[in-house]
């Protein structure tokens, strides 16, 4: 200390005793000799300098001869000049292209990417452009190693799942979503244009986010202007049609009618049709049900900053039709954003931001049994879509959920409609040179409004969607949540070598909604028109029947501390501690401490390294720490009275005071350790960069909901078992990325990334009765098909294993001989009714017979391994990209089929066993009983995947820009969801609700479509 | 100064931050805490009401007791439609019945409700407490009742709520011991209630003495029984329904031969996910009629279907028949309704309680048929009667009076038969009298006859059910399985 004070006091005379003071004058631009507004300009080691003007002029007087000046513009490499003369300065900065010189968002902060320690990824805002995503979700896929993002369906507006490194919880496993610092649970709301960047904290160092970071760490840093940038404004629109990508082959009414036969005379009953003739190819349902559909966004951005402030405004407007019932599945997003930024003093300084979003989603029913989709699969394709009168035709016998696709649609009404206004505002002062003191508040408040109208339909008889009285529900749900941070950092280089970062701050965090709604029943004429609360009769508030609690109010409080220190820029060290208060636990277990460290070393930066030759930058990086996850229901710890007691005394309902689940005073958070050791690489020029990561992560303390004794009243209304901390998962795996980038001539760019995630995923523990956790649901009234298990993937799926078709009656003989021989019983049987042509399963445990022991792993949703592929290419005026993306080694399973003697059928069905030899993968058709539609492996699918998931080429007009105000002037088109590799059958392989158990079960997955879009991109 | 001021105000907002304490996250939560709740009259009621709640799940031992006799089959789609039901009605009892611990664990659910208010009766004093306890106590050995019918010694506790942790040390306790605490509480129920209540659907006096008498009769204590059940004969305000077709009607509930009457409302929805949670008679769209289209019913799952032998026992002319059976096939005949064809389908139908037209449908309209289910019925208490003084040998005379009651009610002639002749008469009547209400099992177990009339039924064994094997572990193995199974 003193002895900086001593030289800088040194520095002082000298310049005096000299006193060659200039007075530098200078003109900065880029590569292209356009002036750039802005650029900070600093005599190194002083605080003397001055930003350039609009024109990129700047001045500064007083400069010493022999001394630096530095010039620094976000986005461009810093340069040293030294100062010989007064002569006027001529400076060309470059464009930075090496993404480690890349600012990262850290939490709390930001960071040189070179200089960080932890496995943190970055999205652009270029690459979201490049996608034209309607969500940020879809931005984020392939794109990002170890992040996987799954849609939970093809419909517009719908929600997607986002994992990091693996699924380590059976619980909620969604990370931490903050934007702008602002926790967003729904990113529907957020218009992707708006994103200047988005970074994923995939390791320890998301501890500085304690109990929220087990899951990984989202932070999305939305645009803002620039100070001294001129006002430019950016307009961008595009419009084009979805479609399909598959329709999945199902029997034609002819073979429909013979198979149907086939399989009424095999079960000793008449068949039903006597004459198939003339009934040709009927209906192709999923014709029906399917239709090309628009969508088109526009957006305006402005942007802009004078010497002092910066601002922004954008506004941005979407819809989108479903490619299933069309207007019914419309989903209409209208975004407005604005945000401002002034020093009041040079140290100090504040900003603010205001978002409104508005989306209006129309909702059908899907990926269930009985949604539209799934009845388009089953239903009966000698029907036509009306019958003879002009009514809806009717599913007669085809089971109590399958219906007439066409008639669902035409009688859903149901729209969910969400206004929120975010905003967050902060103050940040600097004071006594090294410190700054920040404060944060950022606040969300949304009103979501649902209607739901079921006017009276009859699909048929007993069918369980047949509604004898209509009913409109009215839900009006309010969300509030506020985040107040509060930090003090010190940050200061010792000597220019021990570079010091400590930041002490505080969090709270306070989430609060209602849940409000009414149900009424008789709307005049049964018409839409009518439909509303008021003018329905027998209203009732729909919360007092489930006995919930309509309100809930959940905090968090924090404490945390973090020490970054490097010495020279190359021996890294970050620590962090985090002291998280939720009320998601009891009294004594409330607070938790978060400690997480990572280290790295630049080895590129020692002395012995040649960083002219092959290699170019080279850094380890190691971190290690615990997380915790409190993604659980309140109150788990206390008993309450929120259970349902509900009675009719004198013939009305009357609604009581009830236990509610049993408590667990003893419940705390899931921890996590976590591990990752990485490396970051350039090599040859620059070109090439690499980075790899080996991760292992071990969730401990899982909070599961065991089956518990019926005797403690688990069984009653609204009661049910505690949650406890009882099994252990562990997540290990590979990631790698690798770039190249490469501008070959003047007019040709050309840059390449590729990345690779492997995930291993493994329950080590389960403490609850039976060792499993069962999940997901198969068929009706089967056992659940998933299971979280000691020993095996979570959510994998068990059943019976099939060695194809038994053939002959003599092999039934054979093996129920077998049985008898083993159990000593005459009566045995290998397999409950087995006739020929029926699915052989597998004596797992050969004891003879087919029981519920032999059931066993027959896959599991997770990929092994997932890939993305990048390709980006300027040549000219042209630029073209192209993206796949790969998942490989995860199965699903196929249960859109609801076998019912007379619903549809895949063709694969034609293949179907009729005797000795003709098959041995498909079974018999009969209406008697078979356990073919038990969960097995015949069920089971290969779920990999390559898929051209965007290829866009634009083309950039400059002849005649030049005499034009505008400065871009850019038309692309873009194809997305070109085409899919896979051997899955089904719709769409990426097919899953996201559940950690009973995920990638398809059950009629509402497909992604295939998107066609012409845009346009101006600035000016 | 501005600096300072500037200063000051970061400092001052850094240490107002710094100084948010812990209690922030001290959040009370909007429903009340189960250990501070009592404190008002109010509560008790509220709680009450929650208490008779498990009612409502009590048709599951309603319509399994019906299949598990010989009246009924299990019916449904097909043979692997409810497996729990098929294995009762087939007697093959296998380790995983999930039906068998559904009406384990919501009769323990009761059963924590009502020992919820027992825990804390002391907290306050106030004027209507005995009836609130006395209901209370009627419901608690409504409960304990079905547990020990269904399945013999039961882990029991009185006055508390079972704790986490303790099923794995506390024993089964001797159904003697329940049947004790039953009487007890019963006897408190009768001695602190009136004959009529407030509100319809709330236990009385005469129900309180008419399920003592169940439970002396079940215990074959036929002198406490007769006593009791004569006291409600004589003392109480129930006759028999002259016309038995009105009976069980949805516009002739609680009517005057109702002692005890389950309450179910078709106000609300329900689903399968939450069969216990519904408000309906659940077993009313369970027995309906299959895909049915026509007048007066409504379509069901076809399932607890009548067999020939029980339409049979009817005697010519009997006015009952028609009301308890349904043949679906001349019905169909008369009025051109059209039906589907389920699993072991034997033309009739539980016409007491299927699904009738006029109810409000709400959805899932199988699950919320409003029909109360008349538990304890005027008939039955005559016939209770008539036993215990029968086979107590306290007066045949008496007996045989009740016993003519009912069956002129159904339009029968007098029979006049003593001693053991007797008995089989009242034990034929009571089948005929209560056929599809649930009770025909419990009463061929308990008169030792199952063996007799059930196929399959092994004594020794079948009179009570296994406790589910889950059951058995998620208690530690603490408890033996019944015996034989």
């Amino acid at each position: 200390m003193i002895t900086k004070h001593l030289s800088f006091l040194f520095v002082l005379i000298t310049s005096f005793a000299f006193c060659q003071d200039v007075t530098v004058k200078g003109t900065v631009t880029d590569e292209a000799f356009l002036p750039i507004p802005g650029v900070n300009v600093l005599v190194k080691n002083t605080s003397q300098g001055a930003s350039t003007d609009f024109d990129g002029n700047f001045e500064i007087k007083n400069v010493p001869v022999n001394s630096v000046l530095v010039f620094t513009y976000l986005g461009y490499k810093d340069l040293e000049v030294t100062v010989k003369d007064g002569s006027t300065l001529s400076i060309v900065l470059i464009e930075d292209t090496e993404s480690l010189d890349e600012v990262v968002v850290i939490g709390y902060g930001t960071q040189r990417k070179k200089e960080t320690t932890g496995a943190v990824s970055v999205v652009s805002s270029e690459t979201i452009e490049k996608l034209q995503p309607t969500r940020v979700e879809q931005a984020l896929q392939g794109q990002v190693a170890g992040v996987n993002v799954s849609a939970n369906s093809g419909s517009p507006g719908a929600a997607s799942t986002i994992s990091i490194r693996g699924v380590s919880t059976n619980g909620d496993s969604r990370p931490l979503i903050l934007v702008d610092g602002n926790v967003i649970e729904d990113l529907s709301t957020i218009n992707p244009s708006d994103i200047e960047s988005v970074n994923v904290l995939k390791d320890a160092t998301a501890g500085i986010y304690g109990v929220r970071a087990a899951n990984g760490v989202i932070l999305i840093t939305t645009k803002s202007g620039r100070k001294e940038m001129p006002l430019t404004v950016e307009y961008s629109a595009y419009a084009g049609f979805q479609e399909t990508t598959r329709k999945i082959p199902v029997l034609n009414a002819t073979e429909y009618a013979l198979l149907v036969n086939e399989a009424f005379v095999a079960g000793g009953q008449d068949p039903q049709f006597s004459d198939v003739t003339g009934l040709g190819v009927g209906t192709d349902w999923q014709d029906e049900v399917f239709e090309s559909a628009p969508i088109f966004n526009n957006s305006i951005a402005l942007k802009g900053g004078k010497e002092k402030s910066t601002y922004a405004f954008a506004s941005s407007f979407l819809s989108q039709d479903g490619i299933v019932g069309g207007k019914k599945s419309n989903f209409t997003r209208f975004t407005q954003r604005g945000n401002y930024s002034v020093d009041i003093l040079d140290n100090f300084k504040f900003n603010a931001q205001v978002f409104y979003t508005h989306t209006n989603k129309r909702n059908l029913s899907e990926s269930a049994l009985g949604s539209v989709l799934f009845n388009a699969l089953n239903m009966d394709p000698t029907k036509g879509v009306r019958d003879s009168n002009g009514a809806f035709s009717i599913a007669e016998g085809l089971g109590n959920e399958v219906i007439n696709p066409i008639a669902q649609l035409a009688g859903t009404y149901d729209r969910t409609k969400v206004d929120k206004v975010s905003g967050n505002a902060g103050l940040s002062y600097n004071f006594l040179d090294y410190f700054t003191v920040q404060t944060n508040i950022q606040a969300n408040y949304s009103e979501v409004k649902g209607k739901v109208f079921r006017p009276v339909a009859n699909f048929g008889s007993g069918k369980v969607f047949n509604i004898d009285r209509s009913e409109v529900v009215e839900t009006f749900n309010v969300f509030r949540d506020y985040t107040f941070d509060a930090f003090l950092k010190y940050e200061r280089v010792f000597n220019d070598v021990h570079d010091l970062k400590v930041l002490l701050g505080t969090s709270i965090f306070q989430t609060t909604g209602i849940f409000t709604g009414d149900r009424g029943f008789n709307i005049r004429d049964n018409s839409v028109e009518n439909a509303n609360i008021d003018q329905a009769s027998n209203v009732e508030s729909i919360n007092q029947e489930i006995g919930f609690d309509p309100r809930f109010d959940s905090r968090l409080l924090s404490y945390f501390t973090r020490v970054q220190y490097n010495y020279k820029g190359k021996y890294l060290f970050s620590a962090v501690i985090r002291r998280d208060g939720s009320t998601k636990f009891g009294p004594e277990n409330r607070f938790g401490y978060f400690p997480t460290g990572s280290l790295g070393w630049i080895m590129s930066d020692e002395d012995f390294f040649n960083d002219d030759g092959f290699m170019n930058f080279f850094k380890i990086r190691a971190s290690y720490g615990i997380l915790g996850n409190d993604r659980i229901a309140d109150f788990g710890f206390v008993s309450l009275l929120d259970g349902e007691g509900t009675y009719v005394f004198d013939d009305a309902i009357i609604s009581g005071a009830a236990l509610g689940p049993v408590a667990n005073p003893e419940i705390r958070w899931e921890k996590q350790r976590t591990f990752d050791i990485g490396v970051d690489l350039k090599f040859l020029d620059n070109k090439f960069d690499v980075t790899a990561d080996y991760f292992k992560k071990t969730t401990e303390d899982l909070l599961v909901v065991p089956q518990v004794s019926g005797i403690l009243g688990v069984g009653a209304p609204g009661a049910g078992p505690p949650v406890v901390n009882g099994g252990e998962v562990e997540n290990k795996g590979f990631e790698f990325a690798i770039g190249y980038t490469n501008q070959i001539t003047d007019d040709f760019r050309l840059s390449v990334r590729y990345n690779v995630t492997t995930i291993s995923n493994e329950v080590l523990s389960v403490n609850t009765e039976g060792g499993f956790i069962p999940g997901g649901s198969f068929g009706v009234g089967q056992d659940p098909p998933s299971r979280m298990e000691a020993g095996f993937p979570i959510g994998y799926f068990r059943g019976f294993k099939t060695d194809g078709v038994f053939q002959t009656q003599a092999e039934i003989d054979a093996l129920n001989a077998n049985a008898a021989a083993i159990s000593g019983d005459d009566d045995a049987q290998y397999q409950t009714n087995a006739q020929p042509g029926d699915l052989r399963f597998t004596d797992v445990n050969n004891d003879g017979v087919i029981d519920e022991d032999d059931k066993t792993y027959l896959g599991d949703p997770i990929p092994d391994a997932t890939m993305g592929l990048n390709l980006s290419i300027d040549y000219k005026n042209f630029d073209f990209s192209a993206y796949v993306f790969a998942s490989i080694g995860n199965e699903i399973v196929r249960n859109y089929e609801r076998n019912q003697p007379l619903t549809n059928r895949s063709v694969a069905f034609l293949d179907r066993w009729t005797g000795p030899g003709t098959s041995n993968t498909n079974p018999r058709v009969t209406t008697g009983a078979t356990q073919n539609a038990l969960f097995s492996d015949f069920f089971v699918e290969d779920g990999s995947f390559v898929r051209l998931q965007n290829v866009q080429i634009g083309y950039s007009f400059d002849e005649f820009l030049e005499n034009s105000k505008l400065s871009k002037l850019r038309v692309y088109i873009s194809a997305s969801n070109l085409f899919t590799l896979t051997k899955y059958r089904g719709y769409d392989p990426t097919a899953s609700t996201g559940d950690p158990i009973g995920g990638g079960i398809d059950q009629g997955f509402y497909p992604s479509p295939r998107t066609y879009l012409l845009g346009l991109n101006l600035k000016f | 100064m501005k600096y300072i001021k500037i200063k000051y105000i970061a400092t001052l907002t850094l240490i107002m931050v710094f100084s948010c304490g812990d209690d922030f996250i001290d959040v009370e939560p909007q429903a009340a805490s189960s250990d501070t709740f009592f404190n008002t009259e109010e509560d008790y009621q509220s709680a009450l009401v929650a208490a008779y709640d498990p009612l409502h799940s009590t048709y599951l031992n309603v319509i399994m007791g019906e299949i598990a006799s010989d009246n009924t089959l299990c019916g449904g789609e097909s043979a692997t439609d409810v497996p729990g039901w098929q294995e009762i009605d087939d007697m093959i009892h296998t380790p995983t019945n999930s039906n068998l611990r559904d009406l384990w664990s919501w009769m323990y659910g009761g059963i924590n409700r009502t020992n919820f208010i027992m825990e804390f009766q002391n907290n306050i004093e106030f004027p209507n407490k005995n009836s609130v306890l006395a209901q209370t106590r009627f419901l608690r050995a409504y409960y304990s009742f079905e547990l020990v019918k269904w399945f013999g010694d039961i882990p029991y506790v009185v006055d508390r709520r079972f704790v986490l942790g303790e099923e794995f040390s506390i024993n089964r306790t001797p159904k003697a011991e329940v049947y004790a605490q039953m009487e007890e509480d019963l006897i408190f129920a009768a001695d602190n209630l009136t004959y009529t209540a407030p509100e319809s659907g709330r236990v009385t006096k005469g129900a309180a003495q008419a399920l003592l008498g169940k439970v002396y009769l079940y215990q074959d204590k036929f002198a406490e029984s007769a006593s009791v059940l004569q006291d409600v004969i004589t003392n109480g305000p129930y006759d028999l329904v002259e016309d038995y077709t009105t009976m069980f009607e949805n516009d002739n509930e609680n009517n005057i031969e109702s002692v005890f009457e389950v309450q179910y409302s078709d106000q609300e929805g329900a689903s399968f996910d939450c069969l216990q949670c519904s408000e309906g008679n659940v077993a009313v769209g369970f027995n309906g009629i299959r895909n049915y289209t026509g007048p007066v019913f409504e379509s069901g799952f076809s399932f607890n279907v009548p067999v020939e032998e029980v339409v049979s026992a009817f005697e010519d002319g009997d006015e009952r028949k028609d009301v308890a059976i349904l043949d679906i096939d001349a019905w169909a005949a008369d009025t051109g309704a059209t039906f589907a064809v389920g699993y072991e389908h034997t033309g009739y139908y539980n016409r007491k309680y299927i699904s009738r037209q006029g109810d409000l449908n709400t959805g899932d309209a199988n699950l919320t048929n409003p029909n109360n289910y008349r538990a304890i019925r005027f008939a039955d208490v005559l016939l209770m009667a008539a036993e215990a003084l029968n086979r107590g040998g306290l007066g045949d005379m008496q007996a045989l009076q009740y016993l003519n009651r009912v069956r002129n009610r159904a339009n029968l002639l007098d029979v006049n038969v003593s001693g053991t002749n007797l008995t089989n008469a009242i034990y034929k009547e009571r089948r005929v009298e209560l056929v599809g209400e649930g009770h025909r099992f419990f009463d061929l177990v308990r008169t030792g006859r199952a063996s007799q009339e059930i196929d399959g039924f092994q004594s020794g064994k079948h009179e009570v059910f296994p406790i589910p094997l889950i059951e058995l572990q998620l208690a530690g193995n603490n408890w033996d399985q019944n015996l034989g199974y």
